[in-house]
This record gives C-alpha cells, structure tokens and sequence, in this order.
C-alpha cells in the first residue's frame, strides 16, 4: 500500500487519513523544553505537539537532541526548563507507564531470563495485571512466530528474534502512545518492514506514535507530521504535507542514458533551474519560479539526451532536511543523547 | 507497592532458579558434615596405627618402664632391643633398613645418662607428624619424672596420683543463670555465627551489585525506569535478594537443625560410636539468639547491598564494578578479620566498640551476644546506631543510584558523587 512518494503529485486525501478520523486533542504536548549537559546544551526551548492518532517522526542528524528529548518526554531525566502534558494530564510518563509503550534506542533484555517469563515482568511492571500479560504475551508470540521460544531464556535467541522480544515489549501491554527511539536501526530488512506493519496497524487502530530517526525515507513513509531539530533546537514541524509544501517548490526528476554532459547546460540555465542535485543515476531539479517542467523536458531533449525517467515531484523529506540543516549537521559538535552530567 | 513486589518477585524467582543457588544450597550442609567430620579425626588424635622400637643401651631396667609407659595408647605398639653400646651403629643400620620398607616406623635410642641429662635421639618415618612428636614428648617426660623420683626413693604410685590431670567443667553463666553451655560449645556457637554472617553479607552484598552492573550493561534499566521509579526498583532488588539469602540462610538452618539432631547417624557414617558422638560439645541455641542473628543479617545486609547498589551504579562493566567495590569490601572485611579477637575475648573493649559502631556491628554483635552477656543498653544502642546510619547510607545510595543508573562513560569522581546526592 506504500507508493513511493514520488509517483503521487498530491497525497493528502492519504497521510491526512488518519488525521481525519482523530479527535482534536493533543497527546503529546512539550513546551519549552531545555535540557544542559556540563560542556553543552542538548535541547534548547524545544516545543511540539503530537495529536491523537497522529505517526509523528522527531527527525534529526545524529547528536541533535532526539534521545534526550524522548528521555525527558518518558520523565527519564527532567527538564533544566518547560514542562511535558502526556494526555493532558499533569502526571509523568512512568505514572501513566500503563498507556505507553516505550522502546529506547540502546536495546536490552534480561539474557538469562526465560521470554514469556521476561514480557510478563516488563508489563507487571508497568502496571499490567499478571493473568493479562500472560495471555497477551503469548498471543504476541504467536504473531511474531517466536510462539516456540517462549521458554527459552533470551540469550539462546538470535538478534534477531531478541529485537522482536523488545519490540513485543514495548506492545504488549496496548498502549495508546508508542514512543520509539529509532525503531528501525539495527533491524534486517524483513524485520524492519514486519515492525513497519505492526506499528501502522496500531496507528490504524488509534494509537499515537513518535518516533524518531535519522533515516529520512523511513519517516517519509510513515509521517503524518515531522518535527526536524538540529543541534538541539527545531528547525521547522508541521504536517508532512504542509512542511513538502512550503518548504518544496517545484521538484523535476530526471534520468538520461545518453549525453549526460550536453545537459548539464540546461541544469545550471538559472532562469529555469535553482538547484540541482546530481545523484549519478538521476539528478533532482529544483526548477525557478515559474519555470515550466515541460519546458525543461524540451530542452533536455533538444541537448540530445535519450531520457529514460522524467517525473515531476515533490521534494523529498531527504532534500528539505539538507536544504535546512546543511550537511554539516551530521557532525554534531558534541554527541547529546549519551552525554555524562 | 504494588510494582515493588513485581520486582521483588522476579528478582527472587530468577536467583533462586541459578545454579549458583541450587549448587551452594547443597554444599553448605555438605560442608557442615565435612567440618563435623574433621574435627572427629583431630579430635581422634589421627588414630594412625605406628610400630615403634626402643633401642635399649642401659644398664638399669628404665628401658622397660618405658616401654609399658609408651605401649599405653591403644594404636602404638612398642618393642624393646637390648644392645650394647658397641652395637649400637650395627643395629642402627638395620633398622633403618626396617624403616625403610616400612615395616617399622621409627625407633628411639635410649642411653644410662637418658635419665640425668634428658637426652634421647628418635630416628624414624613419622619425625614431621607434629601429634606423634608431641605425644612421644609427653611420655618420655612423664617416664623420667617417675623414674627420677624413683630414683631418690619416691613411691611410684604416690607419683602416678600427684600426676592425676586438672579436669575443668565450664559453665556459661548468661543473664545471672546458670546454662547447659561450655566453653567450648559458646566458642563453637560464636564462631558459626561468625563464619555465616561474614560469608552472607559479603555474598548477598555482591549479588545485588552484580545485578545492578547486569541491568546497566545489558539496558535493561532505560526500559525500567520508564515504568518504575529508581527507588522502587533499588528498593525491590534489594529486597528480593535479601529474600534468597534468608531462605538459603533457612534452607542451612533446617538442615543443620537436622544433622545436630540426627548427628548419630551422620557419625555412624563415619565409623564413630555414640558415645564419641556426645562428647563433642554442642551449642544451645535459643530463640533470642536466632532473633538477634536475622536482625542483624537482615540490618548488615541492606546496610552493604545499598553501598554495593550505589558502586554499581557508577560503574560501566562488571570488571569496572569490582574494581570499585574495593572500598567498601575493605570496609567490611578488614573489621571482620580483627573480630577474630572477639571470639577469643567476647566481653572485651574492642568487642564492644565494634558492636556499637553501624559497619561492624552486624557480626560484631550476634557474636559478642554468642560468647557472653550483653547488657540490653548496648544492645539497644547498636540497633539504633545501626538502624540511623541505614537510613543515612540507603538515602546517599538511592541518590547515588538514581543518577548513576543512566550514565555511561567516564566513573565520576568524589566531586560529582557529592553534586549527584544534592541534585534533585
């Protein structure tokens, strides 16, 4: 069901579905948050809001602030500033542990501890009744094909099946948020896109999700709404959407199999082009105000290419992000997620 | 409360399922039917049979007193050689050779002057066997005294009766009452309360930091923080750990309940009658000691295991954690070993110091309490004294704990120990 962005000029009727069905309040809602470490400050008056039903993805390079962030929105640590309203109640998440379901991003589990034994203790204690969580995780098991291994103890698991135990974890008990601290990193590809599913079932069936990631594409797939923060502050949030349209243009893909250098002309012709991004096997266009697509195709084939894909996009997730936090945001001064008071 | 008790339960049921728990659970009784039957064979004198012969180069028949004096206890068999003094390198030689395959095991060579100078020379297999040595000592010396006085005229019998030894029944005199104890049976008592505090503090101690450092090094800890508070989940460690050692402590208890009440059986095993078996002085316990002896494993053991929680905590590994554990397993065990002198002097200053002082006092006073009297007041003042510095130390380390659980990287140094107690 997952088209690639690309090949859809207008998608909101799609990511909106969700949206549509929610109530309109407001799951998630951190205000001004700020958080110092001895040498730096990790987050700096950050401010988001998740509503209910809502995929939202807490982008960032590496050492923006995300851990932090999902740490001080989980009452992990505490703010230096702001506040965090889980369900608009005033109590923290480990009172509300019941709702949440929380995945941090260093994974681990007991290893000598029997699986079925370990799920029972994760949601006891987060509030869970015992006969409930029995049932559940075994039910849970089951769905993930692990129903063989529920007495084994966790280190005679594969990696593999250890990640889908945690990730059952972080389920089992039916939470109404789901709070994944990149889900996807260290995850093969089957796993990853079993994990893709089940999160999206979730959403489907009303669950709220934030969860954060470096990996643009995975949240392009998945977002309603994204929050981008770079070195510890936002840089912009919104609906997917909106963000694509305010911050896009008019984006034109093209691929050629012949002559590429005759049309590298046509690419820096500034009256038609402001940007272009040349991938190797395609180059992605930012065409000018008012330039026309067609017109861009004419020239490229009057350069004497032979095209072989010419698409009028949106701007990918990938691109806007570059656009606004430059590549130098993946080299974060400091590493903020692990940093030592 | 509630979630104290998930935590309790899985820390309890996972520890008890090791096999470190099952294994030392039975080695414990095991080792207390080991320790029962050592102190038999010691006490036995290691009744080793031992051939020895007298070679007799004098002229005045002390040579055959001795020969009845050294053949008295049951598993020697003495003999005596008449030889001259010329002889004496000729028959030497071949009982060494005699010594040599062991059919003899040694001989003593015994001259006129013996009985003026004292001088004897033994030559023999067994000369390394300090029981043999000193019980060969003994005879002789008892033989030359009967044959000296005889010697000056002294009636022999006169001399075995004024050689009638000293025989003293204890007594343990506890709370202005006579008690069915002795000295031997109070020492034994004292230091079995010794041993098993020692060894269940420091083990049960080392088994919470060994679970802490395991939830930090594996991860676990991010998962559980965010559905406990750290002090729920210090809390619930500690006690649930505290719950194994108990019900060990209980499991060794029964079962050395049973091997006293039942020591006939255990000793017939051994090849020991009965009547040995009664011989062997047995401490009387009573409910107060029993009572005393929990308190203080249970205050001794939250004491330690907050202290041992809090050294996790700060640690990144296991190999790290050991190493920081050093001061405060030094803090336990160097007292401990001093307290040796306790046993040997249970009412002495040194015995009352350490039982007042909070990081001592948990073997310190059940053994103190063993071996003699305790006025209540001091017993009363050790409580409160331990049961403040708990409070105080349990607060430090649940601070300590709080922050450390989530840190990775560099340990902290004392400065930030103290800013991590104040923060929050």
């Amino acid at each position: 069901m997952w088209l690639p962005r690309r090949m859809v000029r207008t998608h909101d009727g799609f990511t909106l579905g969700n949206m549509g069905a929610m109530q309109n309040d407001t799951v998630v809602d951190v205000r001004g948050i700020t958080k110092r470490f001895a040498g730096h400050t990790a987050v700096r008056e950050l401010s988001l809001t998740v509503p209910r039903g809502a995929v939202y993805g807490l982008l960032g390079p590496n050492g923006a602030g995300k851990t932090t962030t999902i740490r001080m929105i989980m009452d992990i640590i505490g703010p230096d500033e702001g506040s965090v309203h889980l369900f608009g109640s005033s109590q923290t998440g480990r009172d509300l542990s019941e709702r949440i379901g929380y995945l941090p991003e260093e994974r681990g589990l007991y290893r000598k501890m029997r699986v079925s034994d370990l799920l029972v203790f994760l949601a006891e204690a987060k509030g869970v009744q015992r006969k409930r969580a029995k049932h559940d995780a075994q039910r849970w098991l089951e769905r993930l094909g692990l129903s063989d291994w529920a007495e084994q103890k966790v280190d005679q698991l594969s990696k593999g099946m250890q990640q889908k135990v945690q990730f059952i974890s972080t389920l089992l008990h039916g939470p109404d948020l789901l709070i994944l601290d990149e889900p996807f990193s260290g995850f093969d590809p089957v796993n990853t896109q079993l994990m893709k599913d089940v999160v999206l079932e979730l959403a489907r069936g009303g669950t709220t999700v934030l969860f954060s990631t470096h990996i643009m594409e995975q949240a392009e797939k998945l977002c309603d709404a994204v929050c981008i923060i770079a070195r510890g502050e936002k840089v912009l949030d919104g609906r997917l959407a909106e963000v694509k349209r305010t911050h896009g243009g008019q984006h034109v893909i093209v691929a050629v199999e012949q002559g590429a250098a005759s049309v590298d002309s046509v690419f820096r012709d500034a009256a038609l082009v402001t940007k272009a991004d040349n991938y190797g096997q395609y180059a992605e266009l930012e065409l000018a105000q008012g330039a026309d697509p067609q017109h861009v195709l004419e020239r490229v084939l009057a350069a004497g290419a032979r095209v072989t894909r010419f698409e009028i996009a949106e701007p990918t997730l990938h691109k806007i992000f570059i656009d606004l936090v430059g590549p130098e945001a993946g080299t974060a001064p400091a590493e903020g997620d692990d940093a030592h008071a | 409360m509630r979630k104290i008790w998930v935590v309790i339960r899985r820390e309890f049921l996972e520890k008890v399922r090791t096999k470190w728990f099952i294994i030392s659970t039975v080695m414990g009784p095991l080792l207390m039917v080991g320790f029962i039957a050592v102190s038999i064979f010691m006490a036995e004198g290691g009744a080793v049979r031992r051939v020895i012969a007298i070679v007799d180069l004098s002229s005045a028949n002390f040579g055959q007193q001795l020969a009845v004096m050294l053949n008295a206890p049951e598993q020697w068999d003495v003999s005596r050689l008449q030889a001259g003094e010329e002889d004496l390198e000729r028959v030497a030689d071949s009982l060494t050779a005699v010594v040599g395959r062991e059919e003899l095991d040694g001989y003593l060579i015994m001259t006129d002057d013996a009985v003026e100078t004292g001088r004897l020379e033994y030559r023999g297999s067994n000369v390394s066997s300090l029981a043999d040595m000193e019980m060969l000592q003994r005879l002789l010396q008892q033989s030359l005294l009967i044959a000296r006085l005889d010697r000056v005229g002294v009636d022999p019998r006169l001399v075995s009766e004024a050689q009638i030894p000293v025989r003293m029944r204890t007594v343990n005199i506890r709370d202005g009452q006579e008690t069915e104890e002795s000295a031997e049976s109070v020492f034994i008592l004292a230091y079995v309360m010794w041993i098993a505090l020692y060894i269940a503090i420091l083990l049960y101690g080392l088994q919470v930091m060994g679970s802490v450092v395991e939830e930090k090094t594996t991860r676990v800890v991010e998962v559980l923080i965010s559905s406990l508070k750290p002090f729920q989940l210090l809390a619930g460690k500690v006690i649930g750990v505290g719950a194994v050692g108990l019900f060990q402590l209980l499991i060794w208890g029964l079962a050395g309940w049973v091997i006293i009440m039942r020591r006939d059986v255990v000793l017939e095993a051994f090849g020991v009658e009965a009547t040995t078996a009664q011989a062997i002085p047995l401490p009387d316990v009573s409910l107060a000691t029993g009572v005393i002896f929990l308190s203080y494993f249970l205050l001794g053991y939250f004491l330690y295991a907050a202290m041992f929680a809090a050294v996790a905590a700060m640690s990144n590994s296991e190999a790290e954690a050991r190493q920081a554990q050093t001061p405060v397993v030094m803090l336990f065990v160097i007292p401990s070993i001093l307290m040796i002198g306790i046993l040997q002097q249970p009412g002495g200053s040194m015995a009352v110091a350490f039982s007042l002082i909070p990081f001592t006092a948990p073997i310190a006073m059940p053994v103190r309490w063993a071996g003699s009297a305790v006025p209540f007041y001091e017993l009363m003042g050790s409580i409160v004294f331990l049961v403040a510095a708990l409070c105080l130390v349990t607060w430090v380390a649940a601070r300590i704990y709080r922050v450390g659980i989530l840190m990775y990287g560099k340990r902290p140094g004392l400065k930030e120990l103290v800013r991590w107690v104040r923060a929050g």
